[in-house]
């Protein structure tokens, strides 16, 4: 039995009462004419909705609605060689506060040959005290691409949430036929904190967002990418280091950098936005 | 190899880290030259940048892969690709790499020995790794250097003189110790910042018109 609990808008400011921890974990693997295997169990699921067009999409939910200390998710998805696809979460992943074992999140996003993958959660909101240790692995094959996107929010700005305590390790690591090319590791905790505001840190910002594209094309697009940069609200940059398009987005709440982020999308990818990300 | 005395050693690491190594480390400011620019680096805050730099930024994690670097068994063919994918923006790679490239050709054609290309704190680890000297004090020796170097950089950027910029190295030196103790004892998860402020600096100096720096 799992600790389930109401979640939404209403019930955002509310520290949850847990007395278990969760535990979840979906795995989907997809070939070139669909779907091979899929396999949930506790609070993760793995959803499919039939596609008429574009690439098929993989929805990823956490019925427990939200992580609290100790809870542990694991999200896997592998792609047969040529096959492409996209990836979401159902809703934003809430991280409430955690008293003593951080939540873990593990994802192992593999690509095979000529395949490519759209990864684009919603955003991980972190309420004041939580503790999230998420590792994202990727493992690309040769002539395999994708994009990443991981949008993080810092309490509700909108309900006056500050946050006081927290723990963040959240760490990507893309390999390609076994090399490491990408590593992005970002981690707050309370002596951060306490410094957050100063420029080098967020300055103001209370959303961020990275966006890493990853594909031997990557830099034809930092042009485009660039000149979408000007989102109101939103402080963003673009490079691209060989092999790589890297984007860093600073905004002062979710719903601009929403806005900056999809404006993004419709530049760095061909296909239309998944329902998720339209608004 | 033929064994070298502490002494010995550590004049040989002073010579590797001197500005007059030739690595060509007055050309980079790792975006803080565009923070300077904006006004977001006055010769108020920078002391604060330095210290999110050390504590929490590339700092920090050149520091972190140095260590690792300096290990016994260490791989350093796999930590400079992980020096190099750890870079969020194309000048800070070229920056640690062209570094890294220069000063392994130096202690190459001083020592004998053949060096590879790498980044910049994976080829200082390689090449420091067999002096008999603590690994803290080799990384704070070698986070001084960075952090003297951006100094540096300000002193010819901001109003700010040169012995005032040697007054806030000095004020800093506690925190390089700190912070070099503690990579001492680092593994790879240690590798981590949470400098955004100071990556979109790095980004956005790669279109600034004009420039003296070139990171």
């Amino acid at each position: 039995m799992r600790g389930r609990r109401l979640s939404g808008p209403m019930f955002d400011a509310i520290a949850p009462i847990r007395m278990q921890r969760s535990r979840g974990a979906a795995s989907v693997r997809l070939g070139p004419r669909g779907i091979e295997d899929l396999a949930q169990s506790g609070s993760a699921k793995a959803m499919l909705p039939r596609m008429t067009a574009g690439r098929p999409e993989i929805v990823f939910l956490n019925t427990a609605g939200g992580l609290a200390s100790g809870d542990r998710l694991d999200y896997r998805i592998e792609l047969a060689p040529r096959t492409q696809a996209l990836a979401t979460t159902q809703t934003a992943e809430r991280a409430y506060r955690a008293k003593d074992a951080p939540a873990q999140i593990r994802l192992h996003l593999q690509v095979g040959e000529g395949g490519w993958l759209d990864w684009l959660p919603q955003e991980t909101i972190l309420y004041d005290g939580a503790r999230l240790g998420r590792e994202t692995a990727v493992d690309l094959a040769p002539g395999a691409g994708c994009l990443l996107l991981e949008p993080i929010i810092l309490g509700r700005l909108a309900m006056g949430e500050t946050i006081r305590h927290l723990q963040l390790t959240d760490r990507r690591i893309v390999r390609q036929d076994g090399r490491m090319i990408h590593h992005d590791a970002l981690a707050l905790d309370d002596a951060a904190l306490s410094r957050l505001h100063h420029p080098a840190m967020l300055g103001k910002a209370r959303a961020m967002a990275s966006l890493a594209l990853i594909a031997p094309h990557a830099a034809d697009l930092l042009e485009p990418a660039r000149a979408v940069l000007d989102e109101p609200g939103v402080t963003g940059a673009a490079s691209a280091p060989p092999g790589r398009l890297i984007l860093r987005l600073l905004a002062d709440d979710g719903w601009p950098l929403r806005r900056q982020v999809i404006r993004l999308l419709r530049v760095l990818r061909p296909d239309p936005l998944p329902r998720i990300w339209q608004v | 190899m033929t064994t070298i005395t502490p002494e010995a050693a550590r004049l040989r690491l002073a010579q590797y880290l001197s500005p007059a190594f030739p690595t060509g480390g007055f050309a980079w400011s790792q975006g803080l030259e565009w923070a300077m620019d904006q006004g977001a680096v006055t010769r108020a805050t920078l002391p604060q940048w330095l210290e999110d730099w050390l504590d929490h930024g590339a700092g920090w994690c050149d520091a972190v892969l140095l260590s690792l670097a300096l290990r016994r068994g260490a791989d350093h063919a796999e930590l400079d690709d992980l020096a190099r994918a750890m870079c969020p923006c194309a000048r800070r790679l070229a920056e640690t790499v062209e570094q890294g490239t220069a000063f392994a050709a130096n202690v190459a054609a001083l020592t004998g020995r053949p060096q590879s290309a790498a980044a910049l704190p994976v080829a200082v680890g390689r090449a420091c790794g067999c002096l008999p000297l603590p690994a803290g004090e080799i990384i704070g020796l070698y986070l001084q250097a960075q952090a003297a170097a951006l100094i540096s950089a300000a002193v010819r950027f901001l109003p700010l003189g040169p012995v005032e910029g040697q007054a806030m190295l000095a004020g800093l030196q506690p925190a390089l110790l700190a912070a070099a103790a503690r990579a001492g004892t680092a593994d790879p998860k240690d590798l981590a910042s949470a400098t955004w402020g100071a990556d979109l600096a790095a980004m956005r100096h790669e279109t600034m018109v004009t420039r003296i720096f070139r990171s």
